[in-house]
């Protein structure tokens, strides 16, 4: 019987390497780059699963021959070196790569439409802030103006003991700046809440269609290789 | 059948990893090229399911109590894949063929009979549970998109017909198939109680990366096909228990429960229910005004909603479990949670901590297939 080289179980499998998760380092401490750590382990892995591919077809490959020398033996002849057997088993190997390379395609696929979103979500969350922060600002500029308003007001003097003409249309200038002033702070501010809204569209719609064309080509993989022949 | 030469030989095989599935499924597509159409694109999580099934059937194949209910389940789970009877046969050849490879000279006349036992065992014992489900219910349900409400840019909600109606209890779960993802199933829960003209309403939440969700989020529209499996679950309302109900739903883990709150709404005397419908941003909270629409037509049933990732938000903020707990002891009530598995935990965790005895948390089990 042979001893394989696969007997010892305690060995570091590919599925370890794509769901292993490292704690965070204290505050303070410094720590890698977790994109670039986990960038480096995929690539490990997938190093991993093509030393096994390549382990496993050497060690087919070496059974196949012992068979052949033990039936050559048993039946006097040197047999064939490539039997219907064998031609099966190979078969079987090449339809495995295959698989594996779609298996591959569509893993990509999906990581980098992963990634997209992931992307995508992260800049509208910055967006929608920036937009709430700058909303915020105009409105705290607009309550200042008008409390700055209210106190120029209570000052002044009481409409009801009126002053000269001069007076009373400084005052009614004041409140025609204001009401312009007021105007002017709404205006901007639709004018900039529309534009956030339109670029946060923009964004929705070209997401939408690059996930859309990231997907079909994991969907249609044969057709997109084909496509790709005929370029 | 010797059951530990069985064993034995399966974890000498089981070391070659993901090479034994690979083999497998390449000599069953050689040798029949029309079981190829069964399965999707990428084979990865299949080969990865076969292993877990195989490695289960494996460990308990001498003990018919455990290993029956899970070959039965198998079975008809199988039958929304496609499977038909004469399958069985060709997996069978390829599974010995498979073992026996891998074996290389340990590999027996014994051992062969033992694999072959258990595989007639194993096949017919699936095989019989699917002739009894096709006699109760059809294998898939086809279903027409008659309403796509996208409600904010990552949920959609979908209203679907299927032909013929498809029956379930409140809080269960179908698997749904887009033609846009063929052969990938994923389990959605059906968000309404049976209705007159049998439509099913899904929450369909994009998951980055996700190609299930996003087909059926991003460009989906009314009259467009899906496939549905039958339902399974067993977050269902206990209608026996006469206590009163807390509800904690993380994002689209609301669809389950507003299932079952149409279902307390059908008792003739309803417990008081109080949900709490928690997500990250306000925005996260898509279905709101129809749920406040329900809490004003009904006095029994209370809604809290609450953010968890925006401080400005008016209104509940903070992590769901601490919203839920702020609000005082639900020790006499019956709890049902659904949602994302990291809350469902959490949440079961604090609430038994503070005094719920847990069999009265009810939560969906989904151990035994792929969520």
């Amino acid at each position: 019987m042979t001893v394989a080289w696969h007997e010892d179980q305690k060995r570091l499998t590919p599925k370890e390497i794509q769901e292993i998760s490292f704690p965070v380092s204290r505050l303070g401490r410094r720590g890698y780059d977790e994109d670039h750590v986990r960038a480096f382990l995929r690539q490990v892995e997938q190093e991993i699963v093509t030393l096994l591919n390549e382990k496993v077809s050497l060690w087919n490959e070496v059974e196949r021959l012992r068979r052949r020398i033990i039936s050559g033996m048993k039946s006097g002849t040197e047999g064939v070196l490539f039997g219907k057997e064998d031609a099966h088993v190979h078969a079987v190997r090449i339809l495995s790569n295959a698989q594996l390379t779609a298996d591959r395609y569509v893993a990509d696929a999906q990581a980098y439409s992963h990634r997209l979103t992931e992307e995508a979500r992260s800049r509208r969350d910055e967006i929608l802030a920036q937009a709430q922060e700058h909303a915020d600002m105009v409105l705290e500029e607009a309550s200042a103006r008008a409390r700055e308003a209210a106190i120029e007001a209570l000052n002044s003097p009481s409409p009801a003991s009126p002053q000269t003409e001069t007076d009373r249309n400084a005052l009614r200038a004041e409140l025609a700046y204001l009401r312009a002033f007021g105007e002017v702070y709404r205006t901007h501010l639709r004018a900039y809440t529309e534009g956030m809204l339109r670029s946060i569209d923009e964004w929705e719609q070209r997401e939408a269609r690059s996930l859309e064309q990231t997907s079909l080509e994991a969907a249609g993989l044969t057709d997109f290789g084909r496509a790709r022949e005929l370029r | 059948m010797d059951a530990q030469r069985l064993r034995d030989s399966f974890s000498r095989v089981n070391m070659f990893g993901d090479e034994v599935p690979l083999f497998f499924y390449s000599d069953l597509f050689i040798r029949h090229p029309e079981v190829r159409d069964l399965f999707p694109i990428s084979m990865r999580s299949q080969r990865d399911h076969l292993v877990g099934a195989l490695a289960q059937i494996v460990s308990s194949v001498d003990r018919a109590d455990e290993l029956t209910p899970f070959l039965q389940g198998l079975g008809r789970d199988h039958r929304k894949f496609g499977a038909l009877t004469e399958h069985y046969d060709a997996i069978g050849d390829s599974l010995l063929t498979t073992v026996a490879h891998f074996c290389g000279d340990g590999w027996s006349a014994e051992l062969a009979a033992d694999w072959a036992d258990a595989y007639s065992l194993i096949s017919s014992v699936m095989i019989a549970a699917a002739r009894r489900d096709e006699a109760l219910r059809p294998a898939v349900w086809s279903g027409t998109v008659v309403g796509c409400d996208p409600r904010s840019f990552d949920i959609s909600v979908l209203q679907v017909k299927p032909e013929p109606r498809l029956d379930f209890l409140p809080g269960q779960s179908v698997a749904v198939e887009s033609p846009r993802r063929p052969r990938l199933w994923r389990y959605y829960s059906v968000a309404n109680a049976p209705r007159e003209d049998g439509t099913l309403e899904f929450h369909i939440r994009l998951i980055d990366g996700g190609a299930v969700s996003m087909a059926l989020t991003q460009g989906q529209s009314v009259g467009d096909e899906v496939r549905m499996g039958p339902p399974v679950g067993v977050l269902t309302l206990d209608v026996t228990s006469g206590r009163d109900i807390l509800m904690v739903a993380g994002s689209t883990g609301l669809a389950p429960l507003k299932a079952i709150i149409e279902h307390v709404a059908m008792l003739p005397a309803p417990p008081q229910v109080h949900l709490f419908f928690g997500a990250r941003t306000a925005d996260g909270l898509y279905d709101l005004p129809s749920l406040d629409k329900l809490a004003a037509e009904y006095d029994w049933l209370t809604v809290t909603p609450s953010v968890s990732a925006d401080s400005r938000h008016r209104g509940e903020t903070g992590s769901l479990p601490d919203v839920v707990t702020r609000h005082g002891s639900w020790s006499t009530r019956d709890v049902y949670l659904a949602g994302p598995t990291e809350l469902v935990h959490e949440t079961t965790t604090r609430l038994t901590s503070a005094g719920t005895p847990r069999n009265q948390i009810h939560v969906e089990d989904f151990g035994w297939s792929e969520p």
